[in-house]
């Protein structure tokens, strides 16, 4: 069985002490006993430097090393392949073990002496179990490695305040500390019913902007039931959605954004995310492993999923509306060559250079600031005033903006538009083009 | 080089043993070794280990002769690492005592210090056994602290 760096957390409890060996470059190797050893994701792990030690001189000239660490339920013992990576003088991983390398320094009376240099970041690139000749227990993976996972997560989250930080910062989590590298979250459109794609990972598309109905799939379903669905095989599910090819033409065609997905998913899970007993969204996992999620899997992605939904509730009640942007003046200087933008009004849906963009409440917005550009020449908008344009008919949700400019301003960069959305600060947003729009409006 | 007697009583007593080598593509591989036999009249050291569990250290040591070991008191870190040119040679009589008695003591001493047999086992085994016959070039002072890195002793 493969063993993962997050299954060796009770190695990293710092109870034995893990071993290191490097080579300098005649290959006259260094072995020494590590005081601290410190997982980082999934992939790497992170090493005290308090001495100017031949081990820190020795990984410079040659990065490849060899880690020991040892289980302290039971001694088990593992071989880590490891490369070092860089060094580290400062942030929030230097913080952490400064503060627990004090700690344990203290007990022993050695406070004074192992003050923290730096950390060494090293990439491990493989793991073995040592031979060992107690019975068959050669493995004992942790209970839980998924709790500690989530909690750092859940730490990560609790210090952003955007809506589009605290999804990132969910899907990054996911990916680099649980190892689910196939992730969406999605966003509730309450005026219509729908969620709409913010963001995603491990795709060939993002799908920002892609849109599921209450309902519909394994998406809609967990919407609709708020309750967390979980498909562990999927091999005799016949996957629809997987047919469609999604192409820019077919986007253009049918002024829809396909969502995106594993065309070989074996597992898949869909959890809501509710706060304050209100639907914000759907986080969904996939994986092409059969029973890729198991029982604590799917429970810490639901103390994710709540703990981001309430981070966006109180981004969005926080939400300011920023102070009136002054009136710029007429920018006339813009570079490049120009490009249209075509709106049809009946579904609102934006076109630049014959390119589906998006429609709906989203297209509306991009339109509306981009008269306001080519009326009054202005590049700089504040919130309060979108929310009071009359023009806009903006579906009383006063709380909806926010992630309305949020998925117009990913869709964008998405697509590469020749305008681009820009965040200035909080409730304010500046418009930036590659050359000069020409706009044309179908009623 | 002649080791110093009491770094000589030091390798001997119940401290753990760990061994650094590598291999000609430069990745290094770690051991345990479970006992040493120190000669300091001849400066060597054989160092006692399992070639079931550790045959990368025994294999890069046939290929190249690199070792590095490092004797560590747990009780108090006091530590000392001991680099040179070593040889593979087969267990003698005396290996097999030492290593048989360095397993009784070692085990007491961690289970003093709360690691009992049933944690320290799968680091103290005798499953085929060979030697290592380290010639030492230099010892370095490895416990932590200012002093760490510091040569001790130096071979001509």
């Amino acid at each position: 069985m493969t063993i993962r760096l997050r299954d060796l957390s009770a190695c990293f409890e710092g109870v034995i002490p893990s071993i290191i060996a490097t080579a300098d470059p005649d290959g006259m190797p260094n072995i020494s006993y590590l005081s601290h050893v410190q997982l980082v994701d999934d992939k790497h792990v992170a090493l005290s430097n308090q001495f100017f030690s031949k081990t820190a001189v020795n990984v410079r000239a040659n990065p490849a090393a060899a880690l020991l660490v040892v289980d302290a339920r039971n001694g088990e013992q593992y071989r880590l392949d490891v490369r070092f990576e860089r060094s580290l003088q400062s942030g929030e991983l230097f913080q952490e073990m400064a503060v627990q390398l004090r700690a344990a320094s203290a007990q022993i009376g050695m406070a004074d002496i192992m003050r923290l240099r730096g950390i060494d970041i090293y990439g491990v690139v493989a793991i073995r179990h040592v031979p060992s000749p107690i019975g068959k227990t050669d493995f004992l993976p942790s209970a839980s490695p998924q709790f500690s996972a989530a909690a750092e997560i859940v730490r990560r989250l609790s210090e952003e305040t955007e809506i589009g930080a605290i999804i990132d910062t969910m899907l990054d989590g996911l990916r680099d500390r649980l190892g689910f590298g196939n992730s969406m979250a999605l966003l509730m459109d309450r005026a219509g019913e729908r969620l709409f794609t913010i963001g995603s990972r491990g795709y060939e598309r993002t799908g920002i902007g892609s849109e599921v109905a209450m309902g519909d799939g394994l998406i809609g379903m967990a919407a609709a039931e708020r309750r967390p669905i979980r498909v562990s095989d999927m091999s005799r599910v016949r996957r629809f959605g997987s047919a469609i090819r999604s192409s820019a033409a077919e986007e253009n065609r049918t002024r829809t954004i396909q969502l995106p997905g594993l065309s070989d998913a074996m597992s898949q899970i869909a959890l809501p995310m509710v706060a304050h007993g209100v639907l914000r969204g759907v986080l969904f996992v996939e994986s092409a492993r059969r029973l890729a999620f198991s029982h604590d899997d799917n429970a810490a992605l639901a103390i994710i999923a709540a703990q981001a939904a309430g981070a966006i509730a109180l981004s969005e009640s926080e939400a300011v509306d920023g102070v009136p942007a002054l009136a710029s003046p007429l920018d006339t200087s813009t570079a490049g060559r120009p490009f249209r933008v075509v709106h049809h009004a009946y579904d609102d849906s934006v076109f630049i250079e014959n390119e589906y963009l998006i429609k709906g409440v989203a297209g509306r917005l991009l339109v509306h600031l981009l008269r306001l550009y080519l009326e009054e020449g202005r590049v700089e908008f504040s919130n309060r005033e979108i929310r009071l344009a009359d023009d806009l008919r903006l579906p009383d949700y006063k709380d909806n903006l926010e992630t309305r400019l949020l998925l117009l301003r990913r869709r964008l960069e998405d697509k590469g538009a020749p305008i681009q959305l820009i965040r200035v600060g909080r409730g304010r947003i500046r418009l930036a083009l590659a050359g000069s729009p020409f706009l044309k409006e179908h009623r | 080089m002649r080791l110093d007697q009491d770094l000589a009583n030091f390798t001997s007593s119940a401290v753990m043993i760990i061994l650094g080598t590598s291999n000609d593509a430069l990745q290094p591989e770690i051991g345990r070794a479970v006992g040493a036999v120190a000669r300091p009249e001849q400066g060597e050291i054989d160092l006692v280990l399992s070639v079931w569990q550790w045959p990368g250290t025994v294999s890069n040591v046939r290929a190249n002769g690199r070792l590095s070991v490092t004797f560590a008191r747990p009780s108090d870190y006091v530590s000392y690492q001991a680099k040179g040119r070593a040889a593979v040679i087969p267990c003698t009589d005396e290996h097999l005592a030492r290593a048989a008695a360095y397993i009784d003591a070692t085990s007491a001493v961690l289970a003093d210090l709360g690691l009992g047999r049933e944690i320290s086992a799968p680091w103290l085994i005798t499953r085929d056994l060979t030697a290592l016959s380290l010639s030492v070039e230099s010892v370095f002072v490895q416990t932590p602290g200012a002093k760490a890195g510091q040569m001790l002793q130096v071979g001509r």
